[in-house]
């Protein structure tokens, strides 16, 4: 059959030269295609944060994968993929599958985290600012499940668990009908962004009656952080305090719209960006107004400046200080006038003040006030926290709302972070009573203590509780937001509305000696594919050369089988 | 995995054909050329059925799960050319009945497996994911060969005229079947909604019967002169 089919090449190649084209041009093409991907699930995974801060590497340094999963309870796990669910996570299996050298983590998250259990919830928490603190080279990937993904988890979990524990015979059924999966990720390596800016708001609000007013300043972070920056919603750190400033920057444009309740001093509003990262948005605009410009609100008379930062939930205030205020300045009066309101108008609450010195051999700084602080501005912050060090102000549990199954008790609120929209109601309203004396000298003028000056109606819940759900629609970290995204446009459109002079303000690291460098390539498309071992391939090959076998012989004898019909078909002819 | 894996498929596809092809005793008639124009054919005749089912027939409108039966039955009556590209085939080449049937068969049968299964297996079988329809495919490139023997066959009993008259009916019969065997195939994955080795099964079962009966009929014709 070979020389026929030689022949008619030969003929084909010398009668039409055009034909050879048709023929092998397509062979070759097709010979020379990539291979288009199918595979058996692609989802999408958000990676572990990688950052450097003031030339400190923290997080993941890596993003490509390509291995095969793997549960931990597996022998071997060097380069392997480790799949874990959070239900399952401890810090000991993932420090385990460090320490085998596995190829990458990819750890499961359930579609609702707030519905899992509250000491699972907590102790991820504090997990992650230990995850991210150990610099790891393989690349740690979050995924949200789903039923395939689970389907996957519970397939590579059985054939993982049964590994070493079977007779050769078991194994080589396994082989032939267990499924593997190679986890493929489907982008390229992880490097720096360049010249990524990071934006921060500023807008004020000006006061009646001369030249050098005092001014209040009024600073909220808008970022947020966790494990995953895709994965960060922010909803209490700092989603509350950016809405309790709007909130804020609202009543005060309402009370300096009429002469009668214009007051004689500025308020000057700024959202600041990085404020995870060390607070870099208002470090350079401290920079940038003090030291570069000739004349700014914040060189002249600064009464005091007010950071407010996770104030969604709890029953507690907390001011802190890094130098207890003196009498007769604007600061004492407004943290005695925080007292007052607390103590006669909202007495569930618990006020306080916290006194905690600036630490400048930290790596971090602990509170936003504190940048101010080192500036010689007199500043505090207020939060529910009474710690910076609190593991609610930088996780992914962070989120919107808790789901009332997980509550412990019956009324008790849950553990886990979150906006309470009524308590951060009543904050707002303790904070915009507060101010609200000592811009109008109220206690000063004999106001009693229980004078409420915004009634219900103006604190509107509706409204915070609005902007707190826009907040956490989008994760609002700060390796996300970028100057032209439609959060920071959307921010300063919403000050402008109260606002006069609303400015943006830009910070680009530095570039011989950055302050902060951040890598792209967060977010993934992982592909798992459905392999089967190579043991798998030899035995098919078996199998297949035996049907082959058979085939040859039933082919080679259909002389038989023809003989048999003939023969059963012979007496009918006879009778014929 | 990947190449290893195709070449399993690919032999699992092949090497009956090859068989066949050596043991039939086709190569000493130096039928190659002959099967190459029967795969020719083959081409042509599809080329038109899609032309003739692009232009005559609407896209269906209905929702996913219905299975529109009279469209299906009507696209499946184009496969009638199929029979007219065999009985086109078969004439054209001289020879005993035997000759023709393996000739036209054999060529018909390759070009399809050039066609519709080499192209899948190469793309697919070849990559990291493994799925079992490689191999369900090249299981069924076997049986299309039994199945388009039997069909080449009947046909040739169609066209004969020394046809006896109570051989008409089961030749027609025969005919019916085996145009409107992927038709019934679908009905029958829609109403049981069979898996995928069970419609193999029941696939390989229904060839094997129409086959069987067409040898049958074959041997009791060319032995009866």
């Amino acid at each position: 059959m070979f020389e026929e089919a030689s022949e008619v090449f030969d003929n084909m190649f010398k009668s039409s030269f055009p034909l050879t084209f048709i023929v092998f041009i397509p062979a070759v093409l097709i010979l020379v295609s990539p291979l288009p991907a199918e595979a058996a699930h692609e989802f999408t995974v958000y990676r572990m944060q990688q950052y450097d801060l003031q030339g400190q590497p923290y997080g993941t340094r890596n993003a490509i994968l390509n291995t095969e999963a793997r549960t931990v309870e597996a022998e071997v796990l060097s380069r392997r993929c480790v799949v874990m669910r959070l239900a399952d996570f401890s810090y000991d299996k993932y420090q385990k599958a460090l320490r085998q050298s596995a190829g990458a983590v990819v750890i499961i998250l359930p579609k609702n985290m707030s519905a899992m259990p509250q000491d699972i919830v907590q102790q991820f928490m504090e997990l992650e600012p230990e995850m991210l603190a150990t610099e790891t080279v393989v690349p740690v990937y979050f995924a949200l499940e789903d039923d395939e993904l689970l389907s996957i988890y519970s397939q590579t979990l059985t054939s993982s668990s049964s590994q070493g524990s079977l007779s050769a015979a078991e194994v080589l059924l396994h082989t032939a009908t267990a499924n593997g999966f190679q986890m493929v990720t489907s982008g390229a390596q992880s490097k720096a962004v360049s010249d990524w800016v990071i934006t921060s708001l500023e807008g004020r609000l000006a006061g009646v009656g001369g030249e050098d007013l005092p001014t209040i300043v009024v600073v909220a972070h808008y970022d947020s952080f966790g494990v995953a920056p895709w994965l960060s919603y922010g909803a209490d750190s700092n989603g509350s305090g950016v809405s309790m400033l709007l909130e804020l920057a609202r009543l005060f444009s309402k009370l300096y719209t009429y002469k009668r309740t214009h007051a004689a001093y500025n308020l000057l509003f700024f959202v600041s960006g990085g404020g995870k990262f060390n607070y870099q948005g208002t470090k350079r605009w401290l920079e940038d107004n003090l030291d570069h410009t000739d004349s700014s609100l914040l060189q002249d008379n600064v009464a005091f400046v007010l950071c407010l930062d996770t104030l969604g939930s709890g029953d507690s205030i907390y001011l802190h200080v890094s130098k207890p205020p003196k009498e007769g300045t604007p600061q004492y009066a407004l943290l005695k006038e925080l007292e007052t309101v607390v103590a006669s108008q909202h007495p569930e609450a618990r006020f306080s003040m916290v006194h905690k010195k600036i630490n400048l051999a930290d790596d971090m700084l602990a509170w936003e006030h504190e940048r101010f602080g080192i500036r010689r501005l007199p500043a505090f912050t207020l939060s529910h926290l009474p710690s910076h060090r609190s593991a609610r102000r930088s996780s992914i549990m962070d989120v919107r709302s808790v789901s009332p199954s997980s509550h412990h008790g019956a009324g008790e609120p849950p553990a886990g972070p979150h906006v309470d929209v009524s308590k951060l109601s009543r904050n707002t309203k303790v904070v915009a009573e507060a101010l609200a004396r000592v811009i109008y000298n109220l206690t000063e003028k004999g106001a009693p203590g229980d004078l409420q000056i915004f009634t219900e109606q103006m604190v509107q819940e509706e409204h915070l509780s609005a902007v707190v759900d826009w907040l956490t629609a989008q994760p609002r970290a700060a390796q996300l937001v970028d100057k032209d995204s439609s959060f920071v446009s959307t921010l300063e459109y919403h000050l402008g509305r109260y606002l006069k002079d609303v400015k943006r303000h830009y910070v680009k690291a530095d570039k011989r000696d950055p302050e902060f460098v951040f890598y792209d390539q967060l977010k993934q498309t992982m592909n798992a594919y459905r392999v089967k071992p190579a043991i798998f391939d030899l035995l098919l090959a078996v199998c297949i050369a035996a049907y082959l076998g058979m085939m040859y012989l039933a082919i080679q004898n259909f002389a038989v089988l023809y003989s048999v019909v003939r023969r059963i078909t012979q007496p009918k002819t006879k009778v014929h | 995995m990947t190449l290893f894996h195709f070449g399993n498929c690919f032999a699992l596809a092949y090497f009956p054909y090859f068989i066949t092809y050596k043991c039939s005793g086709l190569s000493e008639y130096n039928a190659f050329w002959r099967c190459v124009q029967a795969g020719a054919t083959y081409l042509f005749v599809q080329l038109c059925k899609m032309l003739f089912l692009a232009t005559f027939f609407p896209t269906w409108e209905g929702g996913a799960g219905v299975y529109d039966f009279v469209g299906e039955f009507m696209k499946a009556t184009v496969d009638l050319a199929d029979l007219l590209g065999l009985h086109l085939v078969m004439s054209r080449n001289a020879g005993k009945g035997e000759y023709k049937i393996m000739v036209a068969a054999m060529g018909w049968a390759t070009a399809e497996l050039v066609m519709s299964r080499f192209l899948p297996l190469w793309v697919g079988a070849r990559g990291i994911e493994f799925d079992w329809k490689y191999i369900q495919m090249s299981f069924d490139s076997n049986i299309s060969l039994v199945h388009y023997i039997a069909m080449a066959a009947v046909v040739w009993m169609f066209t004969r005229y020394d046809l006896p008259k109570s051989f008409r009916l089961p030749v027609t019969v025969l005919l019916t079947l085996c145009v409107y065997k992927a038709f019934l195939m679908e009905l029958f994955i829609h109403v049981f909604m069979l898996g995928s080795w069970t419609v193999l099964l029941v696939k390989a079962v229904l060839t094997g019967v129409i086959s069987l009966c067409t040898l049958f009929l074959f041997v009791t014709l060319v032995h009866s002169n």
